[in-house]
């Protein structure tokens, strides 16, 4: 019994100090991580690639009208894939090393918004090359996906603002 | 016995009555019967073919066949074969004998399927609702192709949970239903009498998050890894392979060696980290919270290990059907061997420090017995199974990714208490490491990811199964059209060793009960995958020792 206990002791004593100071101090992911994207929206053609393969659902595309295509994200359900990023054609996404996803401000933070202009496009999906055939875009045209914030419109709504 | 053999005799036996069979390389077997001949079927197979009851599952197929299919899957594990039963039931009647009372392992499942598709058991000895909560709707099925995925319907108002009582003389004691031990959703209320626990009841799925749902009604083939790999906090990867192996499978897509190799490696990865943090909480449940300190820092330099492989400490994002996303660069296979091999000597003087510690043993042997029977009847998985001297363990019974190059130990121990299982990890934990190295070693060069040109073909089907650190982790899959499964089928291990607990409870000290329970490393959160968020409207419903007895103690049954 006192020897299994010395032994534990030592166990414990050894390696001395471990804990971090995360969240007071940054603690830095190592180079390989994964955080959330950045979205370069002067690259982006609106092809809506990232739109298709995204597990979370959460990049909306709304064609407004003919000419101006809206893509809005709402990062705050981002798990940190990075599918969109390898399927982008135009390089427009960054993973990034952030991963922090909390703010004290509202969930408008975490939402992204970008307008491309597309007068000349059809629509036809073919500037979008799927690295596979199961990530084919299955909504091609015109788009009008319904947008469901954190705010009034969110399915949540019962459990997050009453 | 082979796979074709086996498909014969269950022909020649029930004639007319199976209406058709076929088999998937050599270790699938699917049978269609008429459902008059279903409970014979299944005790056929479970009495006389020594199969192991894995899962039921429901598909509505009323926009193809105008009926809904219901399918029991078991297992032979000697024989290295997986078992589909199929049977037909019409869309205007949908009910169907319950093979409950011949199996009681499927008990749940068999309830879970009339939640959630509407196909009555007809004959089940506890119909009473499982998954749903009290005031869901009683005619809206969420699995129906019909029922959208987000459909919301209102709190109802003065509705009752079903309650037993506890047994004459007997206090109740709650646990739950946030248990505290593990920080999740679940409630027992144990029945005492003085210290002696005499029986216990438990109610859990409050936490339903749609997973089956939304794989087969919004997410597409490639899509669906991810979520599955949120079905478990701590060990998702398993889901996320066993889903991608279960199509690939479905539609002949060919995984590269490499893909196979890394997919194994980062699987024994998850299993070391898995059991490390199961030790510790098994620590903490009964006050002994070094244990905890010690090995959640031993882990930690894995989960950056793991965050170095994949990008994410968990949650890998490692898979898509047809291989891996990230490869590992042999320039990491030293860190790997490092960090490793550092866990394993740490552990080693860890588990060799136990044996000796009275406070330890005291709370650990014999307590929390579950008889070789019970686990059996039950169908436990994993380090339950194997610490109640039941030798399954799905990488040697049913090889998937690289395991069938890989040198593979099964650790099984027969004293079925919380001790067994305790060893069974402990030894499971130095095993992972040593497979990690072979895999190192013999790794392949090669491409990581198959190329898929063309859509995936409908009305396919492929059951595959990975031997989760709780156990066997089990999916089936039947292909559907508009790049999605038509049904996707997910059986969590701790599906299987929850319905366990009560009898292991009895007889033990209200003292050992969070051990006994922390001791078969339950996750609730992968039980309770299936559908439809939970209103949480706080109503209990309850499952009793009792009815477990009642149901499970009949003459007859094995
Ligand atoms: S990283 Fe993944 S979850 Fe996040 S936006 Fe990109 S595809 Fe969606
Ligand atoms: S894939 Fe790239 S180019 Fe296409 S819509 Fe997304 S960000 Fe824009």
């Amino acid at each position: 019994m006192i020897a299994s206990k010395l032994k534990e002791a030592i166990l414990s004593l050894r390696p001395g100090r471990v804990t971090l100071k995360y969240p007071f101090a940054p603690h830095d992911p190592e180079g390989d991580f994964r955080g959330y994207p950045e979205i370069d929206t002067d690259k982006c053609i609106g092809c809506g690639g990232c739109a298709a393969v995204c597990p979370a659902r959460l990049i909306m595309i709304q064609d407004i009208d003919q000419n101006t295509r809206r893509i809005v994200r709402l990062l705050e359900r981002c798990i940190f894939c990075g599918r969109c990023a390898d399927v982008c054609p135009e390089d427009a996404i960054t993973m990034t090393k952030r991963f922090e996803l909390s703010t004290d401000s509202g969930r408008e933070d975490m939402e992204s918004e970008c307008q491309v202009f597309m007068a000349t496009c059809q629509r036809c999906g073919r500037c979008y090359e799927p690295p596979s055939a199961l990530d084919k875009i299955m909504k091609p045209g015109l788009r009008n996906d319904e947008v469901k914030r954190g705010g009034q419109d969110s399915p949540y709504k019962h459990i997050s603002s009453e | 016995m082979n796979v074709q053999q086996l498909g014969e005799t269950i022909k020649d036996r029930f004639g007319p009555d199976v209406i058709d069979f076929e088999t998937l390389g050599p270790d699938q077997l699917y049978v269609t019967i008429t459902p008059e001949s279903l409970v014979a079927v299944a005790e056929h197979l479970y009495q006389n073919e020594g199969c192991r009851y894995v899962i039921n599952s429901g598909t509505d197929r009323r926009q193809q066949r105008d009926a809904f299919l219901i399918t029991h899957f078991f297992t032979q594990d000697e024989e290295k074969i997986y078992i589909a039963v199929h049977t037909e039931v019409g869309a205007d009647d949908p009910q169907v004998d319950s093979i409950t009372p011949v199996v009681p392992a499927a008990n749940w499942s068999e309830r879970e399927t009339r939640d959630m598709v509407g196909v009555v058991p007809v004959g089940h000895p506890d119909p009473r609702r499982l998954v749903l909560s009290d005031d869901w709707p009683e005619d809206l099925y969420p699995l129906r192709y019909d029922v959208a995925h987000d459909v919301h319907p209102p709190p109802a108002e003065g509705v009752a949970p079903e309650r037993l009582e506890p047994p004459e003389g007997a206090s109740v004691v709650p646990i739950g239903p946030f248990f505290p031990v593990l920080e999740e959703p679940a409630y027992f209320r144990v029945f005492v009498e003085g210290e002696q626990v005499v029986g216990a009841d438990y109610r859990g799925f409050y936490n339903h998050r749609g997973i089956e749902k939304l794989g087969c009604s919004v997410l597409t083939y490639n899509q669906v890894p991810f979520i599955a790999e949120r079905i478990c906090g701590i060990c998702g990867y398993v889901h996320s392979c066993s889903y991608c192996q279960t199509v690939e499978r479905a539609a002949g897509i060919e995984v590269p060696d490499r893909a196979e190799y890394i997919r194994t490696i980062v699987l024994e990865l998850e299993r070391v980290q898995s059991h490390t943090l199961w030790l510790g909480i098994a620590g903490h449940i009964i006050g002994f919270d070094t244990v905890l300190m010690q090995t959640w820092r031993m882990r930690e330099p894995l989960m950056w290990l793991c965050e170095r492989i994949t990008g994410n400490r968990k949650a890998y994002g490692m898979n898509l059907l047809g291989g891996v996303r990230r490869d590992i660069k042999p320039e990491v296979y030293g860190d790997i061997r490092g960090v490793i091999d550092k866990i394993g000597d740490e552990w080693a003087e860890l588990a060799a420090a136990i044996p000796g510690d009275s406070t330890l043993m005291a709370r650990l042997q014999g307590t929390g017995i579950l008889t070789t029977e019970t686990a059996r009847k039950l169908g436990a998985a994993g380090p339950t199974a194997r610490g109640s001297g039941l030798a399954i363990d799905v990488r040697l019974d049913h090889p998937y990714a690289a395991y069938d190059r890989l040198e593979v130990t099964k650790c099984v121990h027969d004293s079925c208490d919380n001790l067994a299982r305790v060893l069974v990890r402990l030894e499971e934990t130095l095993d992972a490491i040593k497979i990690i190295h072979q895999a190192l070693d013999d790794m392949p060069d090669g491409p990581i990811m198959a190329e898929i040109d063309e859509e995936l073909p409908a009305g396919r089907q492929a059951m595959s199964a990975v031997e989760a650190p709780r156990g066997e982790v089990f999916h089936w899959v039947l292909t559907g059209t508009e790049n999605r499964p038509e049904r996707w089928r997910v059986r969590a291990p701790t599906y299987a060793n929850l319905q366990c607990v009560p009898p292991m409870l009895e007889d033990n000290a209200l003292a050992d009960v969070p051990i006994c329970i922390g001791s078969y490393d339950p996750c609730f959160s992968c039980t309770e995958r299936m559908e439809v968020v939970d209103v949480n409207s706080g109503q209990v419903r309850v499952y009793t020792e009792e009815e477990f007895r009642n149901e499970y103690d009949q003459p007859g049954d094995k």
